[in-house]
């Protein structure tokens, strides 16, 4: 079933079209929320969040970029926000001087390459970090994630370029190697 | 190793950044089908519980009137508006041991919560203010293709990035006014991605979502038509 077609049978009310868009867009959605976030539980809450603020404005989708492209920009909204309001709490609970930020922890005490990446990323402003995320991690083009993020594809491929900057200088020792 | 090496191996080895596990597809529908069906029946008995009657989100007081057209007026008032809510928040929310030890303090050097939330209101009401009177200005332009769409993506563009800021702030605590953010959100984002000479397909489409939506209105519900929120306020 073409985009279009599946939209104007979401628009007018069939349960079953619902179902196929989710379908078809879910697991990008998932992936995104869960790279961003490391947890089960926050890119469960991320994915429902899109859909349903999807389905509410769908209405109001103009068509001139994918679809997928559409809920790329919702996902990635509703995980920012998310993440900050988490941010916040973590601020509020351990005071600002413990704060570390948000992203999954991590304990393993082996300072393989991996696991010193994982962390620089974790360690990454966010903008840098979504954009790096979506780029290199999910395969994201620049024009995707300007539209997703309401930046120009150059200001995305300049903090790309500023992300893995900042990824080389935090393992510089591996870069030596 | 050369930088162009080590980027290969550090997206190489970024693929398995927060490996994501299956997706629970069935769990997450239900979900999804749960969450809408509570928000229609919430819905539903709220336009009941209310027929017809309406109060604003933000119940402040009427002053000034809004003079639209003015892009850099408004984002300077909107940056110093969010600069003294954000500036008040921090204070409030940790301040130095000094001050604690400290004998009596005077009361306008840290701000009381109250005070905070105030800023944050005042503040979103500032935003959704400018918001309503470049919405409207914008309508009114794709009507009369008057063409002023390059300007207008660079104000939604500043509009956009309050609106993430309010979002990301105790002004969104409220279910409501997080709802018209997020909604007004997705109209910005429309407006600040349009290009420069937009089709006009592209126009009429952000028009007839504005209208769908009803963001207009519910803009002019939470801060009623004339409000200018930080004469007086403050």
């Amino acid at each position: 079933m073409e985009e279009r077609e599946l939209i104007s049978r979401v628009l007018a009310g069939d349960p079953s079209a619902e179902r196929a868009l989710y379908d078809a867009h879910v697991d990008r959605v998932f992936r995104l929320a869960y790279r961003m976030a490391g947890d089960m539980d926050r890119a469960q809450d991320y994915t429902q969040e899109t859909f349903i603020r999807a389905f509410s404005r769908l209405q109001t989708f103009r068509g001139d970029a994918s679809l997928s492209t559409w809920l790329g920009s919702i996902a990635i909204s509703v995980t920012l926000n998310g993440l900050r309001k988490v941010r916040r709490q973590n601020e509020r609970e351990v005071g600002l001087d413990d704060f570390t930020p948000v992203g999954p922890t991590r304990r393993e005490a082996e300072p393989d390459l991996k696991t010193r990446l994982n962390q620089a990323i974790d360690d990454l402003p966010e903008g840098y970090r979504a954009v790096f995320v979506m780029h290199d991690v999910e395969g994201y083009t620049h024009e995707e994630i300007g539209a997703s993020l309401g930046v120009h594809p150059g200001t995305s491929k300049a903090q790309l370029f500023r992300a893995r900057a900042r990824l080389r200088e935090a393992l510089a020792d591996f870069a030596k190697d | 190793m050369m930088d162009d090496r080590f980027d290969d191996l550090l997206r190489d080895s970024a693929r398995e950044y927060n490996d994501p596990p299956e997706t629970p597809r069935e769990e997450l529908w239900q979900r999804i089908v749960a969450a809408r069906e509570a928000e229609r029946a919430a819905s539903k008995e709220k336009t009941e519980d209310a027929d017809g009657e309406r109060s604003p989100i933000l119940p402040f007081r009427r002053f000034g009137r809004v003079r639209p057209g003015r892009p850099l007026t408004w984002a300077a008032g909107i940056a110093a508006v969010l600069a003294l809510g954000i500036g008040l928040g921090r204070m409030s929310v940790k301040q130095p041991a000094s001050v604690a030890i400290s004998a009596p303090v005077p009361s306008s050097s840290a701000p009381a919560p109250r005070a905070t939330g105030v800023a944050y209101r005042v503040a979103t009401t500032e935003h959704l203010s400018q918001s309503e009177a470049f919405l409207t200005l914008f309508r009114t332009s794709v009507r009369g293709k008057e063409g002023n769409e390059r300007l207008a993506s660079a104000t939604a563009r500043q509009l956009l990035a309050t609106n993430r800021l309010l979002l990301d702030s105790p002004a969104a605590a409220d279910a409501r006014t997080r709802l018209l953010l997020q909604d007004l959100e997705l109209v910005l984002a429309e407006i600040a991605q349009l290009s420069p000479q937009p089709k006009s397909r592209d126009l009429q489409l952000i028009t007839e979502g504005l209208e769908q939506g009803g963001v207009l209105s519910r803009l002019r519900t939470a801060v009623p038509a004339g409000t200018s929120a930080t004469q007086g306020a403050l």
